[in-house]
């Protein structure tokens, strides 16, 4: 489980304000959407889970770890995935896998096993012998996905996932993402497609100008608004909290 | 230092893999030497440039301006000298196929010739054979029945001493090729890495901030001497070859004579120096966006690098001690009194020193570098 409270990132340099107050929990099984506006800090915030920012304020907890003072440990049980992340085009998946399962310190035949496995699932086993700079985009953020999980994480960040891949490819790693969940996993989803929202995910949470203003369960948040949809809803959040208007720590239900 | 090994390999591999970066370091130096021999294809032939004829010069005897014979169309003359042959064989007077002989020690006649090439061969010979005859006519002469010492005829083969010109031209030779491939592979591995999002998936392996930051460090290290190296030994290889081919040695190496120890001290400072520049490119490439930022913004480093190396090209004499602790400048001149056989241990230790503080200094921002937000995000 990952408890957020009071989070804060000021940038030294611009002196930009990305996340201002993030308070949020996601617990494990689970697939947690986090919704936001372009620029509402779900990038930062998802960067400060991943232990790539530290904080300016507020902690963070792994199963009631704090990340600031075991983020060697806690990196270990983590993948972070976004669009920015790409792997060295001159490999193979194969020479990938190996790579990145020796940095994390994997056995050769843990690295076999697992790399067989997600290989096998995502299609990439007849063209583990390409360099994947080869690859179509589909293909390279099905690789990427396969060799960020080959260490077996137990949190998955995602930073919109399925953005720019064709319809089967992105059945493909939702259905992959569910399978994780049904593991046990906790998966954290940043989308701005509010139907894979619907869809996938079993609780929300949603950043409007660096602050958290709702975090609950699906069904929960066109409720706590009085709306029919989670489009609706979000939108109502939008409009209510931008602009300064924002309710610091509040929380739907739960 | 948990995963430097792997990174390092695997940085490796990158570099080999990548056909432009390939070509910068390999296909680039072997080329040079095409340039190497194909200027000095357009230069005059060696001993032809300043004059039109071969001089046998003859010090401690009497003799006439005289033409006795000629090789390949051109007059053979014999003349008379009355500087000292140790000075006269480095003027520019004494040209590749002329031959000095010394009769200043009459037990002991000494004929300065140089034996690569075949023309002075067969002059110091021809001078040969004219000195004995000499002597027997002299003998027989004076008295025959009186029996004389034998003469003996010494050859100095002059081995061009050319430490001086390599010593001269090594540490811009070096530099130059070193700080604009570090600039080239540090950045393509750095801020390349960051470009291509590949950085970041590194970052968020559990490796030690310390092993990425080395492994990369020595992978661009290793890769630039590699190809310096090559720069330097393509260009003595091109002597060679103009020597071979009787053609202008564009460099003066090809006469270079240096013993191990001399070799070792030099890789010694040049692998410090290589992984001072490499730490120098991974630090600035860390704060650029992508690889061709971060090889304008090493620009500064080249360009100071290469001036230091140059201006220790018109050295004159010894330096001063304190000379010795400017970067990069130092290591020029122990390059320089290294092959000139003038170093001193007190500056070698000096230098050495205050390389590896510089070396630690460059480190420890690295590593703080790599916490910071401008490089994470």
């Amino acid at each position: 489980m990952i408890t957020i409270e009071h989070l804060k990132k000021t940038f030294k340099k611009n002196k930009v304000e990305a996340v201002k107050d993030v308070t949020l929990e996601i617990r494990d099984g689970e697939i947690f959407a986090l919704l936001g506006p372009n620029g509402a800090g779900k990038t930062t915030t998802m960067r400060m889970l991943s232990t790539l920012l530290t904080p300016t304020q507020g902690t963070i907890l792994y199963d009631g770890k704090p990340l600031a003072e075991e983020s060697d440990s806690i990196r270990r049980r983590i993948a972070f995935l976004t669009n920015e992340i790409r792997l060295d085009g001159q490999f193979t998946p194969d020479e990938l896998a190996d790579y990145y399962g020796g940095l994390y310190e994997m056995t050769p035949e843990s690295i076999s096993a697992n790399r067989d496995k997600l290989f096998d699932y995502f299609g990439i086993s007849e063209f583990r012998d390409r360099r994947y700079e080869t690859f179509s985009t589909g293909m390279k953020q099905k690789t990427s996905l396969a060799i960020c999980l080959l260490h077996d994480p137990d949190t998955i960040i995602f930073d919109e996932p399925t953005n720019g891949l064709d319809i089967l490819t992105q059945h493909l790693i939702e259905a992959y993402l569910v399978k994780l969940k049904e593991q046990g996993k906790c998966i954290i989803l940043s989308t701005h497609i509010l139907d894979l929202v619907a869809r996938m995910a079993d609780r929300v949470g949603i950043i409007v100008d660096g602050r958290s203003v709702f975090c609950g369960t699906v069904p929960e948040l066109p409720q706590s608004q009085g709306v029919s949809t989670v489009e609706e809803a979000f939108i109502k959040l939008y409009k209510e909290n931008h602009e300064e208007k924002a309710i610091i720590g509040r929380h739907g239900k739960e | 230092m948990r995963g430097l090994g792997k990174i390092f390999h695997h940085e490796m591999q990158k570099i080999l893999k990548e056909k432009t970066l390939l070509f910068g370091f390999l296909i680039l130096p072997v080329l040079t030497l095409f340039v190497t021999v194909g200027i000095s294809l357009l230069q005059p032939r060696t001993g032809q440039e300043q004059n039109s004829s071969y001089v046998m010069y003859f010090y401690g005897i009497d003799m006439e301006k005289t033409n006795i014979g000629s090789v390949d169309d051109k007059q053979i003359w014999v003349e008379n000298i009355d500087v000292a042959p140790e000075e006269f064989i480095k003027s520019d007077k004494f040209h590749k196929c002329d031959v000095l002989v010394d009769f200043s020690d009459i037990e002991c006649v000494e004929i300065y010739y140089h034996q690569s090439d075949s023309v002075s061969a067969y002059l110091k010979m021809s001078a040969e054979s004219f000195v004995r005859q000499s002597f027997d006519q002299v003998y027989k002469r004076m008295n025959q029945s009186v029996v004389f010492r034998s003469v003996d005829v010494k050859d100095i083969t002059l081995k061009e001493s050319n430490n001086r010109m390599i010593a001269m031209l090594l540490p811009y030779m070096l530099i130059l090729p070193l700080t604009a491939n570090i600039a080239n592979f540090a950045g393509d591995t750095v801020a390349g890495d960051k470009a291509r999002g590949t950085f970041y998936q590194v970052m968020l392996s559990p490796v030690p901030p310390i092993s990425l930051i080395m492994g990369k460090i020595l992978s661009v290290s290793l890769i630039s001497l590699f190809s310096s190296g090559l720069y330097i030994g393509i260009d003595v290889i091109g002597s060679k070859v103009c020597e071979a081919l009787h053609t202008k040695d564009v460099f003066g190496f090809a006469g270079v004579s240096i013993t191990v120890p001399q070799v070792l001290l030099i890789l010694l400072y040049a692998v410090l120096l290589c992984y001072l520049f490499s730490n120098l490119g991974v630090l600035i490439s860390l704060f650029c966006k992508d690889a061709n930022q971060a090889q304008t913004a090493q620009l500064p480093v080249t360009l100071a690098c290469t001036l230091a190396s140059m201006m220790s090209m018109f050295r004159l004499g010894s330096s001063p001690m304190s000379h010795y602790l400017i970067p990069v400048y130092n290591i020029c001149l122990i390059f320089q009194d290294l092959l000139n056989s003038r170093a001193k241990m007190e500056n070698m230790v000096m230098v050495a020193v205050s390389l590896l503080v510089l070396a630690v200094l460059v480190l420890l921002t690295t590593l703080l570098s790599y916490k910071s937000e401008k490089v994470r995000t």
